[in-house]
């Protein structure tokens, strides 16, 4: 159980009580951003267990590295970072294990998205949001890990290309294909789950 | 049919990623090509589609358990903090050392003053002689500023008879 005296205190307080060894005011900061960091490695990997582990081992390295912490950012959003780089890691090294399928390949060409046809009628209209979640989910699961992780740094974390492009070690016209790949496909998979509907 | 680099350019233009001429530009292609206004309704409705999506995601564990595997971890890899010796600068572990040996080296020069304040005052006593009370023909003289000791031996002893053979003659 958290400190009751920490729960009314800012996150650039419980940082500094954290810094100096105060376990408890740390664990306020985790219950306070555990959510969005597991939403976060959840949207990147596609598994709950991994994400419960990936989010809590970004947990015990921003405790590991909560000196460095100088407050450039706000604490949410660097402990997001932590988290990105840990799926990152992860994506990358479950990659290696597998080999590529030609339509992976034919993705990082950049050449399919051009034949898609245009989504004319919005697929989300008029949809609850619980049901535009679980249809965003079954489509995201369909992109591929660079593709899908384009996306959520760019939409999600609202990464501008450049800094995209540096996280990813690509250039920024990779970024700007795989952003754009990411996008259709979506708009294409969300078009899909409507006329299933019908 | 758009070229590629067009389509990318729209999707820059979407993200606010273009300068601001170029951006004019594709806002007049905009006003003239309805091929590019579907192309970007479609990129602006998957965007607006994403927004919110984490919003609700919640940690399927409980607060308590999420907590205790993470505090359990951090316990792990922390290693019990030993009392830790601030390191001694070089300059300082010298000092260290130097005080020791100049008060050693105070001491013997002490010792040395007065070992030879001592020879002084013996220097002007004069030298002290002595008989033997076990042997009266022993005369014993010590000269302490020369530091010698002579001893003079009267022989034969007084008690001997002068030219007598101790041990015997072979003959």
């Amino acid at each position: 159980m958290t400190d009751k005296n920490h729960s009314s205190a800012d996150d650039a307080a419980l940082v500094r009580a954290a810094q100096r060894g105060d376990m408890t005011a740390f664990e306020e900061l985790v219950v306070r951003h555990r959510d969005k960091i597991y939403a976060r490695a959840y949207t990147m990997m596609r598994n709950e267990e991994e994400a419960i582990d990936l989010s809590q081992e970004a947990w015990v390295k921003g405790w590991q590295r909560l000196k460095q912490f100088q407050g450039e950012s706000s604490f949410g959003t660097w402990m997001t970072r932590i988290v990105i780089n840990l799926c990152l890691d992860a994506l990358r090294k479950q990659k290696r294990q597998r080999t590529e399928s030609i339509e992976e390949i034919n993705e990082e060409s950049g050449g399919v998205e051009r034949q898609m046809p245009i989504v004319t009628v919005n697929p989300t209209a008029g949809l609850e949001r619980s049901e535009l979640r679980q249809r965003i989910d079954r489509a995201l699961s369909q992109l591929s890990y660079e593709h899908r992780t384009v996306l959520v740094l760019h939409e999600f974390e609202e990464m501008e290309y450049k800094q995209i492009a540096k996280t990813m070690n690509c250039s920024i016209g990779t970024v700007m294909s795989r952003l754009f790949y990411a996008r259709r496909k979506l708009a294409a998979l969300l078009a899909d789950l409507k006329k299933q509907d019908k | 049919m758009m070229e590629y680099n067009q389509q990318l350019k729209l999707q820059a233009y979407l993200d606010g990623e273009l300068p601001e001429a170029e951006a004019r530009e594709v806002a007049n292609w905009l006003a003239r090509d309805r091929e590019a206004v579907a192309l970007l309704t479609e990129l602006r409705n998957t965007r607006q589609a994403l927004a919110g999506f984490e919003a609700g995601f919640r940690v399927p564990e409980s607060e308590d358990f999420y907590w205790s595997k993470i505090r359990r971890e951090i316990e792990r890899l922390e290693p019990v903090e030993a009392p830790v010796r601030p390191a001694i600068p070089w300059f300082k572990r010298l000092r260290g050392l130097l005080i020791p040996a100049a008060a050693a080296a105070v001491l013997a020069i002490a010792g040395l003053v007065v070992m030879q304040e001592l020879g002084l005052r013996q220097r002007g006593t004069p030298g002290e002689a002595e008989t033997a009370l076990a042997d009266a023909g022993t005369f014993t003289y010590r000269d302490f500023s020369a530091r010698a000791t002579l001893v003079w031996l009267t022989y034969p002893a007084e008690n001997e008879v002068a030219g007598e053979d101790p041990i015997g003659t072979m003959d």
